[in-house]
């Protein structure tokens, strides 16, 4: 039997102020699946995750998630780039992560002994214990990326959208990473990753869909990733690709 | 040590002047926990845009019920105005200029409204700049339950206000309407500047509302203590700065507008802090980030 589905885009087209971000948008994904977008920068990763969300305007096309046209209070987890935060925010790692909690606590009641008890496992589970106290805006990026993801997996989402959570860490933090998202699959949670980075997306994801303002290609990792999918998408900035590697000129990670 | 303190104490024995330290203590307390969200959300800009909104209200309450309908008439104006504004804003593109537009026409339509009055200038000096030692207690009433109001918004919401303002898309992510809550924190803003009017008037509250809060900022990073510390500042600056125009007026026969000196005192009270701050921050050495380099960024290579 198929794992049941998590989320289904289909036809669907995003814009920003009535100018068309993305078009032509088809995909699903399944429980304790994960699926790679890769584009270039501006080609409508953190567009396609946000219009999941509902926060950028849908022109066309449905998304459903876990079933429903929007998605169930509490079962998307969200993690995005940590530079959209503001590093002088007087925040600890530990109350960062306690904020995957708040929905699950209500308007009124304090955090108790099992909120706590998450938010530590939590921290664990990225390898943050130790820097619970510690002020979010001080920690590394990579840092702050897996409190980011801490503060998802507190919250015990079904669905988790990560936008670029890769970018400029250094190995111990993306090994880290790629523990926890590998952890979180086998609990089922289905997993959508943005990310230019085609090695992380061979470690954990088992689809890819190619992004360039639209939908290039999707499907299983092997079929995808040819080297005229990717020169399609990646053909502003020139591509070279031998059997192994990928060399994308002058894209830096952002 | 009671020649110091006697003078903070003696004035409030005379009734007038225990009203006026009950109206600032309560705005203090309010004040001081919404001015932090002001702060942590950046809102500076349209606080100022609410206080010359709310002014048509408060213009408009008063030549239609003096000084009862005041009150009546500045909360109509700061429900309203909070609800256009949280609307306005939510189209960011060129909100400024919109809240701008928007704000100075309402605040020339209460001047308009204030104008029709007989003795114009002496009417809209109260309004723009309060007048606290003759405060009624009817007022320090209606100003109390105003505060209530505004406090219980944002005491009720609070911890949302704050993971909203850290992170609004994860907010949003999360099944929460960033809308709704904006709607809230801008009407407790709306509030306190209508509980303000009489006290400090329409111009001098923005100073209650933004100073606590970033005094608190300069002294502590520790989240929940940002709250009591800015409350806590702003009624001691209220306390001390009415003592101040009390004793300046009693020995020394000069009268000091008592709004203007509370607002000044908040003032030198944030110069202290900042200047206490650079001198902590220079003997210190500078924080280093808690351990790891970020690797350098490049051409991006990777394995297919």
């Amino acid at each position: 039997m198929p794992a049941p589905l998590a989320l289904r885009v289909s036809g669907a087209s995003f814009a920003y102020a009535q100018r068309d971000a993305l078009t032509g948008i088809d995909f699903d994904l399944h429980a304790g699946e994960a699926i790679a977008l890769i584009g270039p920068n501006g080609s409508g990763k953190s567009t396609l995750l946000k219009g999941i969300l509902g926060l950028i305007h849908r022109t066309e096309g449905t998304v459903e998630v876990l079933g429903q046209p929007s998605a169930p209070a509490g079962s998307v987890g969200y993690v995005p780039q940590t530079d959209e935060l503001d590093p002088e925010f007087p925040v600890s790692l530990e109350q960062v992560v306690m904020m995957g909690r708040y929905r699950e606590l209500g308007w009124l009641r304090l955090p108790g002994k099992k909120d706590r008890r998450a938010v530590a496992a939590a921290l664990e589970t990225v390898g943050l214990g130790r820097l619970s106290k510690v002020r979010f805006g001080e920690l590394s990026g990579g840092q702050q990326q897996r409190g980011l993801l801490a503060r998802a997996v507190a919250a015990g989402p079904r669905l988790l959208l990560l936008d670029e959570p890769f970018n400029g860490l250094d190995q111990a933090n993306r090994d880290a990473l790629v523990g926890t998202v590998e952890r979180l699959k086998a609990d089922g949670v289905a997993v959508l990753v943005s990310t230019h980075d085609l090695e992380l997306a061979k470690a954990v994801c088992e689809r890819v869909l190619l992004l360039n303002g639209s939908q290039v290609a999707f499907g299983p990792r092997e079929s995808v990733l040819t080297l005229d999918n990717v020169q399609r998408t990646f053909h502003e900035v020139g591509v070279e690709m031998d059997q192994h590697t990928l060399v994308v000129p002058g894209h830096e990670g952002h | 040590m009671a020649d110091l303190l006697g003078p903070l104490l003696t004035a409030f024995t005379l009734p007038f002047m225990a009203r006026a330290l009950v109206v600032l203590l309560a705005l203090s307390l309010v004040a001081g926990i919404v001015g932090v969200l002001v702060n942590l959300r950046s809102l500076e800009f349209i606080s100022d845009g609410l206080t010359h909104s709310v002014f048509p209200g408060i213009a408009i309450g008063f030549v239609w019920g003096g000084r009862e309908g005041l009150f009546v008439g500045a909360m109509i104006a700061a429900v309203l105005a909070a609800v256009v504004l949280t609307l306005i804003t939510r189209r960011a593109v060129s909100g400024d200029a919109a809240i701008a537009i928007v704000f100075t026409a309402m605040f020339s339509i209460g001047i308009l409204v204030v104008s029709r009055q007989s003795n114009y200038a002496g009417q809209l000096e109260q309004l723009l700049f309060g007048r606290l030692l003759t405060v009624t207690p009817a007022e320090v009433t209606q100003t109390l339950v105003i505060c209530a109001i505004a406090l219980l918004l944002v005491a009720l919401t609070l911890r949302q206000q704050v993971f909203r303002a850290f992170d609004r898309a994860a907010f949003a992510a999360a099944g929460y309407r960033p809308l709704l809550l904006d709607l809230v924190l801008n009407v407790a803003i709306a509030l306190v500047v209508v509980a303000a009017s009489s006290a400090v008037g329409n111009l001098l509250v923005l100073a209650v509302l933004i100073v606590p809060g970033a005094v608190a900022r300069l002294i502590t990073v520790r989240l929940w203590a940002l709250f009591p510390l800015a409350a806590g500042f702003a009624a001691l600056c209220a306390w001390v700065g009415l003592t101040l125009g009390f004793e300046a007026s009693v020995t020394a026969g000069i009268d000091l507008p008592s709004g203007a000196t509370v607002v000044l005192v908040l003032v030198a009270g944030y110069l202290f802090v900042l200047l206490g701050r650079l001198a902590v921050d220079r003997m210190r050495r500078p924080a280093r980030p808690v351990t790891e380099l970020q690797p350098e960024p490049r051409a991006e290579s990777v394995t297919a």
